[in-house]
């Protein structure tokens, strides 16, 4: 057998059901694996080794009372720091939370220690989860696991790294244009990003709440069924969660009768580079092969959803974040009288690609600019929302590269913020729309991951799923 | 749509953000520029369409009713203040001699 860490979940869980492993020397394996990498790659920002090893062993021991509870029972999972675990500090990568500590576990969090879940910690991210790199987090950037010079991708990265360097089995991150299928594609691991509404919010600190969406990032297609699954589902606590259909997967190697179109202007993105068209190009046929019907298809508006991304995400954000004024918590530099100390405390606490988005939030909803920006962008979401229902009567999925480019140097865009925003690209659109959308492994340039991405009709993510897996089965 | 450094400022003062003079200039700068991409929305014709309101399907709003909860998370919630008085949050006085 390989090394534990290095387990799927799927994998993982039938070694457990066996006998041939327990939590505990999973558990440990992936904390010993966090001792010998993480110094090099950063992609903790917090570990609970005590606690960890603690729950593996209860698990063990439902597992020996034969009151086991599920296929996540005694599997270790990192969480995303922006993601609330109950008296465990909570960060969001910002130094305005350095001493934050969270107050009861958010939905997902009790959600996977109901089911048996072992919890290792937390993961880096850009601060907020604002930004495409990890390189914004307060607490300094994660490295991509493969090239100590690279970034993993962002800004659920740390989640990424950790999940790509087997220093979890598996872990949660949050997606607001990208943040989870990004890092995924550039870190060469799994990433869904389930339909708006799907998976309760209560409990991540929010960055843009119409478009924030929590989402597994895992070592393959099937363990991202399992872990997307164990967190969906009604909540009081978050009103735009649904009482959907269930997600019901059936693994198939034939993809007869499955219609995938092809976007003509996407593909067509100036600063796509060839070695990643190419890939993803192969990856399609391989899907043809399989029996998929694959088409060209006119998606109109589409390629303005990262102009609508970037005006609705920024006008959010400077709402959601006037909360830390130094008020109620996070940092207070007193500076009196009153206005001073929200100001100079929000000057401390927040990093400057934080800083610019509120900047231009409150720009787009100011006196005189509010129609003009985000009333219109709200408009044109809606002729992107109809694009992509026309478009599904035609195809059952929609297939790009998820990122332009592979994982890029760091500090190469740290200037640029408009460079590291078109890389959104491809990914914006299932955040604009509220759909599910994927980023599957499809190989390799220059040593780097090649990331496809897969988008489908809203509250489907088992087709999703089902072509990802056939895909992935092949690569095998 | 270009900005001026005291439309930067002003937006700095809106938003309760301190920012020094050349963090204000770098501002000028980068919105600008992220200004100048978004700026083709504006080109768009949108007579008669309706502003997307959720993306999916909600079902209603939460009501917003006090709940009680245990002593675990009332203690931590106290514990996140940046000053504590007792049960009680301090916070600066509002009304002050203005500095300037």
């Amino acid at each position: 057998m390989k090394p534990l860490n290095e387990l799927t979940l799927v994998e993982a869980s039938s070694a457990l059901v066996n006998g041939e492993i327990t939590s505990a020397e999973l558990t440990k394996a992936c904390l010993d694996a966090i001792r010998a990498k993480d110094g090099a790659i950063h992609a903790f920002l917090d570990v609970y080794e005590e606690e960890a090893m603690e729950a593996a062993k209860r698990s063990d021991i439902r597992r020996e009372d034969g009151g086991v509870i599920g296929d996540l029972d005694g599997i270790p999972i990192a969480l995303k720091d922006n993601i609330l675990y109950q008296g465990k500090r909570a960060t969001a990568g910002s130094k305005m939370l350095a001493n934050h500590i969270a107050a009861s576990h958010a939905t997902v969090t009790q959600k996977l220690i109901e089911q048996g879940a072992v919890i290792l910690g937390k993961t880096n991210l850009d601060e907020f989860a604002m930004g495409s790199s990890t390189e914004h987090s307060a607490y300094g950037p994660t490295l991509h696991p493969r090239d100590p010079n690279r970034v993993p991708g962002g800004s659920s990265g740390g989640s990424a790294a950790a999940v790509a360097a087997h220093m979890c089995i598996a872990a949660l991150g949050s997606d607001t244009g990208g943040s989870i299928r990004q890092p995924a594609s550039f870190c060469g691991i799994v990433g869904l990003k389930p339909t708006y509404g799907r998976v309760s919010r209560s409990g991540l600190i929010a960055m843009a709440s119409s478009l924030d969406q929590i989402g597994p990032m895992t070592k393959t297609v099937e363990d991202a069924a399992i872990l997307v699954k164990a967190i969906v589902g009604h909540d009081g606590m978050d009103q735009t969660t649904v009482e959907a259909e269930p997600i019901e997967e059936s693994w198939t190697q034939d993809l007869k009768g499955i219609r995938i179109g092809l976007p003509r202007e996407a593909w067509k993105t100036k600063g796509m580079s060839d070695e990643v068209r190419d890939k993803v190009t192969e990856a399609v046929r391989v899907l043809e092969s399989l029996g998929a019907e694959i088409k060209e298809i006119d998606l109109p508006y589409a390629d303005e959803a990262l102009a609508v991304y970037y005006l609705v995400m920024p006008c959010e954000v400077s709402a959601n974040l006037a909360r830390f004024d130094g008020m109620r918590f996070g940092v207070r530099k007193e500076n009196l009288p009153l206005f001073e100390t929200y100001a100079a405390s929000r000057a401390e606490g927040l990093g400057a690609e934080v800083r610019r988005r509120i900047l231009l939030g409150t720009y787009a909803l100011s006196k005189g600019y509010f129609d003009a920006y985000y009333l219109q962008a709200k408009k044109v979401q809606t002729l992107i929302r109809r694009a992509y229902e026309a478009a599904f009567r035609d195809v059952d999925a929609i297939l790009t590269p998820t990122a332009p480019t592979t994982a890029w140097k760091i500090g190469e865009k740290s200037n640029d913020p408009l460079a590291m925003y078109l890389e959104d690209i491809f990914t914006v659109g299932a955040n604009v729309s509220g759909l599910p959308a994927i980023s599957v492994p499809c190989g390799d340039v220059a040593g780097l991951p090649v990331g496809m991405h897969l988008l489908a009709p809203w509250f489907e993510e088992a087709k999703l799923l089902e072509i990802s897996q056939a895909y992935e089965a092949t690569e095998k | 749509m270009s900005l001026t450094r005291e439309d930067v400022k002003r937006l700095a003062d809106l938003a309760r953000l301190e920012l020094s003079d050349e963090e204000a200039a770098r501002a000028e700068k980068e919105l600008d520029a992220v200004l100048g991409y978004v700026d083709r929305l504006t080109k768009i014709p949108t007579e008669g369409v309706e502003p997307q309101t959720m993306p999916a399907r909600a079902e209603g709003w939460r009501s917003d009713d006090a709940f009680e909860c245990d002593d675990l998370t009332h203690e931590l919630l106290l514990s996140n203040f940046p000053e504590r008085k007792g049960d009680l949050l301090h916070v600066p006085a509002v009304f002050t001699a203005p500095k300037k």
